[in-house]
């Protein structure tokens, strides 16, 4: 699985909403459940997933998918360019 | 971790696996599915449902998922309900709150001093060495505080935790007399000596547990987020802590420690290696074994019945405890030894009998796989120890086994050992008297009715949570209920204890009934403690609350036997009443008796 559907798929099953509604511009307004309380599930599954660990200033920022992307290719995710 | 292999889970072993991965892998996803599957069990698999209150300084919301999954395992099934905030005297001091009118089984209380004391948890050395002290005092001051007046408006078991230590704690803070770590101390001993004294008070050792933990056990980085400092990594570890503390509220503790007896109480087969070549000594390896049997006599003490179960030839094991030195056990303080070439199920079964106890009171110890695969597939009730033929393993499953765990030891606790004997011997003059009736006459019995006070409510409280065998309708009432009956004076609420010329059983008999208008009298509860059977006890009690109903001017008694899977000695007892068949089918029977009516008493009962 692709680091991308991985990502989504996290997204999708911490919020509890279907995979396809999940893209690049999924956010805090666009996904039910993603508050501070929401966030502290997403945050916990995303470290579990990809290994990694979030700053606090990292996820204060955490505004998109768009953003916890990039976060996480900055700590040496790859996201392979495949189509959508 | 995975789910201590000591701790009792009843679930079946797939959804048992689901659960331990579930609670390891701690992920939101995992503990939604784990859930899901644990909700798809037949009710009866689930286990009794109990509602628990949070009060909390600190953000626990999304750990709660975590922490119902840890107490489904039990099996349990939990409902909790969290209060806003820091809105702990709004909710346990105010009978109309939220909580308390959600009417709770019992309620926790999860603090820290990040919030009940943010100055001195943080800036400290700005207030003065007065101010901090002041501070503290009025600390101490609000717990009581609070503690008193939730006695006033709820008898709702109330669980404290202890505040852990705030993460930061400098030199100066252990030096000074009034830093943090001395509002900790205080605030905590006052806690302990609250639990002490009340026995609706229950602590939550919550410093305890982080102090074990160590530093990972809080994350900063959530506690400054969302004001939730319990690590992710750490919550595992937690809830089942809290599982723990809350499951002998909930369960009855295991009544007996059956124990092999070649490697586990000490090193060595003692039909192989002689009197003289087992292990059981100061040094090492024998202080292992030492150390086992130190455990086992703690308890013991604590009001454990101990039974040996060895596959040996009884004169062997008598030698060997009357020669071996630097044993703390000793032969008398097994309630029952089946040193013999019998399946250790065999034995059981039998020892269960005497001791007129279930099965599933019971708890086994042995070092060898096939024993405790025998014992599992003959009585699959019966709970065994995962330990291996290391004796650390066995030293450990004692220490750290939840199955004997209770909150504090009556004077029934701690004079059970010795109860039971009695019982043996009354068991054996039964065996010689030529007539069941002779025998009774003998024992010279005297029984005394009493309502329930401030004495007998702990026992009453007891009986009514563990009672199964002798007892009619199986209603688990909490203390709340209890005191709802006794505050209505129309109800009758009768104890019976017992004494004969062997010593005092205490309060071993219960009848709850309950007023229905002018003239119906419903028996909610009529129980009987096991250790009582077969005396006519029952008659007894029975004949003194149709007695009182009469004389209190009821026109009609009615009741009902409800069947469970473990009261069926008692199906016909309201037929052997004489009380009249109302209807009747699997689960259920109806009765009903017009008062008023005159029950005779067994005569070699003497009743004060």
């Amino acid at each position: 699985m692709s680091n991308k559907n991985k990502l989504f798929e996290t997204i999708a099953s911490v919020f509890n909403t279907d995979l396809d509604s999940i893209s690049e511009v999924s956010s805090p307004d666009t996904v039910t459940g993603w508050d501070s309380m929401g966030m502290v599930h997403l945050v916990v599954e995303l470290e579990k997933v990809f290994n990694v660990q979030f700053d606090i200033m990292e996820i204060a920022d955490f505004h998109s998918v768009e953003i916890i992307k990039t976060v996480l290719t900055e700590k040496g995710v790859i996201f392979d360019q495949m189509p959508s | 971790m995975i789910i201590n292999a000591n701790a009792p889970f009843l679930l079946p072993s797939d959804i048992r696996q689901h659960v331990s991965e579930a609670l390891a892998d701690t992920g939101i996803v995992a503990v939604r599915s784990a859930l899901k599957a644990v909700r798809s069990l037949p009710n009866e698999q689930r286990g009794k449902t109990f509602r628990l209150g949070i009060v909390r300084t600190f953000t626990i919301e999304t750990q709660i998922d975590i922490l119902t999954l840890a107490m489904s395992a039990l099996p349990c099934q939990i409902e909790i309900k969290i209060s806003d905030l820091e809105n702990i005297e709004q909710e346990l001091l105010n009978p109309a709150s939220d909580l308390l009118q959600w009417k709770p089984d019992a309620v926790l209380v999860l603090w820290r001093l990040d919030e009940l004391l943010p100055a001195l948890a943080f800036t400290p050395q700005v207030l003065s060495h007065e101010a901090r002290l002041s501070a503290i005092l009025a600390l101490v001051e609000r717990i009581e505080n609070l503690t008193k007046g939730y006695l006033d408006v709820s008898d709702v078991p109330l669980i404290l935790s202890t505040l852990p230590l705030p993460q930061t704690v400098d030199l100066y803070d252990l030096h000074d007399g009034s830093g943090r770590r001395h509002a900790v101390e205080k605030a905590n001993a006052v806690l302990l000596n609250l639990v002490a004294k009340n026995p609706c008070f229950f602590l939550f050792d919550f410093a305890g547990w982080a102090a074990k933990k160590g530093a990972v056990a809080f994350d900063q980085k959530m506690d400054l987020y969302v004001r939730q400092p319990i690590a992710a990594s750490a919550i595992e570890d937690f809830s089942l802590f809290l599982a723990r503390t809350l499951r002998p509220i909930i369960f009855p503790s295991a009544k007996v420690l059956a124990l092999d007896l070649d490697n586990v109480l000490w090193g060595g087969v003692l039909g192989e290696d002689g009197v003289s070549g087992v292990k059981i000594s100061y040094d090492f390896p024998g202080n292992v074994y030492r150390r086992i049997q130190q455990r086992v006599l703690e308890l013991k003490s604590s009001g454990v019945l101990l039974v040996l179960v060895s596959k040996n030839n009884r004169k062997d094991v008598d030698k060997a405890f009357s020669t071996l030195s630097g044993m703390p056990l000793k032969l008398s303080d097994f309630y029952e030894i089946c040193a013999n070439w019998e399946e250790k199920n065999r034995n059981l079964v039998k020892v269960a009998e005497r001791l007129s106890l279930s099965l599933d009171s019971f708890v086994f110890v042995d070092d060898q796989a096939f024993e405790r695969e025998q014992m599992q597939f003959h009585l699959p009730e019966v709970s065994i120890l995962q330990v291996t033929e290391d004796p650390l393993t066995i030293l450990n499953a004692l220490e750290l086994t939840w199955l004997f765990d209770r909150f504090r030891l009556s004077q029934e606790d701690f004079g059970r050992h010795s109860d039971y004997q009695l019982q043996t011997q009354r068991k054996e003059l039964e065996q010689n008297s030529s007539s069941a009736e002779a025998f009774l006459w003998t024992l010279e019995l005297r029984a005394c009715l009493a309502t329930v006070n401030e004495q007998s409510m702990g026992r009453v409280l007891q009986m009514l949570g563990k009672t199964n065998q002798f007892n009619l309708t199986t209603r688990r009432h909490m203390k709340a209920d209890l005191q709802g009956f006794l505050n209505s004076p129309k109800n009758i609420i009768l104890t019976l204890s017992l004494a004969d010329r062997f010593g005092e059983q205490g309060v071993i008999g219960l009848a709850i009934a309950v007023a229905e208008g002018v003239d119906i009298l419903r028996v909610d509860s009529f129980l009987l403690s096991c250790r009582a059977l077969g005396r006519g006890a029952e008659d007894v009690l029975w004949s003194a609350l149709v007695q009182k109903a009469s004389l209190n001017g009821f026109r009609l008694l009615k009741t009902e036997y409800l069947r469970t899977l473990k009261n069926n000695q008692v199906s016909d007892l309201f037929d052997r009443f004489g009380m009249e068949r109302l209807t009747s089918n699997q689960n259920c029977t109806e009765y009903q008796l017009a008062l008023p009516c005159l029950v005779k008493s067994p005569a070699w009962i003497t009743v004060t």
